[in-house]
Formats: C-alpha cells, structure tokens, sequence
C-alpha cells in the first residue's frame, strides 16, 4: 500500500499510497457535511443554530483537508495538519459534549457522538490524518 | 425509488466493489473493463436520479424534494469522481479508492430509501 522508496525527495507525498485513500475518505465527509449543513441552515435553521453552525464548521474543516492533503506541498502540509488538529479537538469534544448534555445537540451536528452517524469516520479521519502528515514528511 | 431498480443498482455497485478489492488483493491496475463497469454503474445511477425526480414530481407526498436531490447528485458525481481521483494513481490504492467510492452507493441508496420512506 505504501508507495515505492525510490521517488520519496521533493515528491508531493500526502496525496499518494495510503493518502489516495485518506483524501478520498476527506472528500466524501467534505461533500457529506457540506450538503448537509447547507440543507439544514437553509430550511430549519432556527431549530438548532448551534448544532448547524457546528455541521457547517466541520464542511469547512473538511473541505480545507481534502484539498490541502491531495496538494501536498509544504504549505499545504502546514495547513492541513492546523486544520486537521483543530478537527480532532472539535470532533473530540462536540463528540464528548453530546454524550453528557445530550439535551443541547438534540438536533444533530455531523461531530455528535463522535460522529457515529458517519460510521465514526469522523472519529477516525483526524487520527489518521495525523499519523499519516508525520510518516508521510519529507527526509531532508 | 424503493423498489427493484433501486435493489439492482446497489447489487451492481457491490459487484463493483468485490471486483476493486480483488484488482488490490492481487495488486492489479485500472483496466479497460473495470472502467466500464464504473460507467455502468454511473449510468445506472443517472437513470435512478432520472426517475428518483420524477417519481417526487408525481407524487403528491410533501417529500423534503432538496434532500432527496442532493442525495441522487451525491451518488451521481461520487463514483466518477472516485475513478478520476484513482487514475492518477500506480499502486493498489487507487483499487481500494474505487471500492470506497462504490461502497457509497449503497451506502446512500439505503439512506435516500430512508429519508423517502420517513414521508
């Protein structure tokens, strides 16, 4: 699964081998969120603002991912390992959140419990995400 | 929406899914009939969005009609995308990224047939 040893210098690394899969697992929560949050604030926004503020957040999250993990470049490994951080802490503790005040996301966020209507995908991805911007850097 | 054709378009997807997971397990690359299969499914998935509006347009049931299009786009662009986003690919990842974006389809086929049947 991982790719060759021989093309590793200054090759983009994020975006191959196992992180062809990890971005395409990014995308579909991106589209995921995205068409959810976007359905939810423009027909039943007042129900839940909180909840669908946070679903568009996680969109957002999400999106910036995809597209800075498929670049791949030093900036972009730079970003997305800010975002994906700030992913974790906010899946980590809406997911927490939702567990002991279950009153407060009665209306769902795409993050409640830990994101098991996701098949917690959303749980997994930040971990993954981590662990494979440190074992995809760049030898100098 | 909920009836055969529906049933048929998440046995092909499965299909495709076994056949990618079988390109990775024996380290295979994108070939010309795996890509047809994937265009198979994609025409199936544009007749199920085809017949899934129509079907809501005729119906007088106060369906959530933007709902149930986002989900039939979603499965329309989905399996394309997984292919593009494969073929730029040389080692079997780019087959476990095609069974991911097949997987989808039944996955949002069940959860459309959901929304659907909550009318």
């Amino acid at each position: 699964m991982s790719s060759p040893p021989g093309n590793v210098d200054s090759q983009p690394m994020t975006n191959s081998g196992f992180g062809r899969i990890l971005v395409a697992l990014y995308a579909i929560m991106a589209i995921g969120a995205t068409a959810r949050s976007v359905f939810a604030i423009a027909t039943k926004f007042d129900l839940a603002p909180f909840a669908y503020t946070l679903s568009a957040v996680a969109a957002a999250v999400y999106i910036v991912a995809t597209l800075t993990l498929a670049r791949g470049d030093s900036g972009s490994r730079r970003i997305a390992t800010a975002c994906i951080t700030f992913e974790l802490v906010g899946v980590l503790v809406v997911g927490t959140l939702s567990l002991i005040d279950p009153d407060a996301f009665r209306k769902a966020s795409v993050w409640s419990w830990f994101g098991l209507e996701y098949l917690l995908l959303p749980l997994a991805l930040p971990i993954l995400g981590l662990w494979w911007l440190r074992r995809s850097r760049p030898t100098r | 929406m909920t009836g055969a054709f529906a049933t048929a378009v998440i046995a092909v997807a499965l299909v495709m899914v076994v056949w990618a997971l079988a390109y990775a397990a024996l380290n295979r690359q994108l070939d010309h009939p795996l890509e047809i299969g994937v265009a198979v499914l994609e025409v199936l998935l544009l007749v199920f969005l085809v017949g899934g509006v129509v079907q809501m347009i005729q119906s007088p049931l106060p369906f959530p009609r933007w709902e149930v299009v986002a989900y039939l786009l979603g499965l329309v662009i989905i399996p394309p995308l997984g292919l593009a986003w494969a073929s730029g690919e040389k080692s079997r990842s780019a087959m476990i990224v095609i069974a991911v974006a097949c997987l989808m389809v039944p996955i949002m086929i069940v959860r459309v047939q959901q929304v659907w049947a909550s009318v």
